[in-house]
């Protein structure tokens, strides 16, 4: 979820993710540093508006993975039985 | 006969199974997901605010007559976009960024959006100077005279259009409502011969009321942490 969320955009911050995704911030967090110590999610912390400013983006792995992710979740419902 | 059991059971095991794998494993849907973020940067309703306060402006322009003046047709609208564009690049990062939180779309949707306002743009220019420069020509004015006395169904049926074309590259369903009602407001005000103001006026109305209503949807939902 966190990676489709990701996918179609180009960077988002910690809040949008969590009202996308409807996690709590605890169990976001989590996600998101084990996404982050697998190389799929880059977190860049900046000031905007002298404000720390926290935004996650999919690494070049990351989209792959989720790529990859997706063609075989596809190709397993399309050999599904009706 | 047992045979018979072992069967049934492995049958009814093999559909059970298949119904809640396959409702397990969806294939994430990437353009409902970015339809979704999308659209939740425009649940705040300022965007209808601004549309709304456009419409009004113009309504009341014409209203007091100033509107065929040059320095109100064209210096205006002008104006208006150059103060709005700020005041809503800032209220959207005092009042959205703070509640739903900081989004970057790339550029893929944005170039979509751009060439979608600037083909408007170059299509509404060249029908105003085709039509300034046909008014100061000579010779038959029969298609002219057609042009403005159906100004109103033109207009109307253009706002369809328009309001389609940027709730379609939006994902807006609330465009084509806003394009619904304009275009049955003018062809009724057609018929009944509604001034065109007042139209504009009810119609600016009820895109800005309907704009706060749902900024105050907006913020009630999304309350600012600590609130």
């Amino acid at each position: 979820m966190i990676l489709a969320q990701l996918y179609v955009v180009q960077s988002a911050d910690f809040l949008f993710l969590q009202n996308q995704t409807k996690m709590t911030s605890g169990n976001l967090s989590a996600h998101l540093s084990k996404l982050e110590d697998a190389g799929y999610v880059e977190v860049t912390k900046e000031f905007v508006e002298r404000k720390p400013h926290t935004a996650l983006a999919l690494t070049k792995k990351g989209r792959t993975a989720f790529k990859e992710y997706r063609k075989k979740v596809k190709q397993f419902v399309e050999k599904l039985p009706e | 006969m047992t045979n018979y059991f072992v069967i049934q059971s492995f049958i009814r095991w093999k559909v059970v199974y298949v119904i809640e794998v396959k409702t397990m494993a969806k294939v994430p849907n990437l353009k409902e997901i970015e339809r979704r973020a999308y659209m939740s940067y425009h649940k705040d309703g300022l965007l209808d605010i601004f549309a709304g306060l456009y419409i009004l402006a113009f309504g009341l322009g014409i209203t007091m007559e100033l509107m065929w003046e040059f320095s109100f047709g064209v210096i205006m609208p002008a104006i208006l976009i150059a103060t709005v564009l700020p005041i809503w690049i800032a209220a959207k990062r005092k009042i959205t960024m703070p509640r739903i939180g900081y989004v970057n779309f790339g550029t893929r949707g944005a170039n979509k959006l751009t060439a979608v306002f600037i083909g408007l743009l170059v299509a509404g220019l060249g029908a105003f100077f085709a039509f300034t420069f046909a008014t100061f020509q000579g010779g038959s004015r029969e298609w002219l005279d057609l042009i403005v006395q159906n100004g109103m169904l033109i207009v109307g049926f253009g706002t369809l259009a328009v309001c389609a074309l940027f709730g379609y590259s939006m994902g807006l369903k609330r465009l084509y409502v806003y394009g619904l009602l304009a275009a049955f407001a003018l062809v009724i005000g057609h018929f009944m011969g509604i001034f065109f103001a007042y139209i504009l006026l009810v119609l600016g109305t009820t895109v800005m009321v309907t704009g706060f209503a749902l900024l105050i949807g907006f913020v009630k939902k999304y309350p600012l942490k600590g609130d």
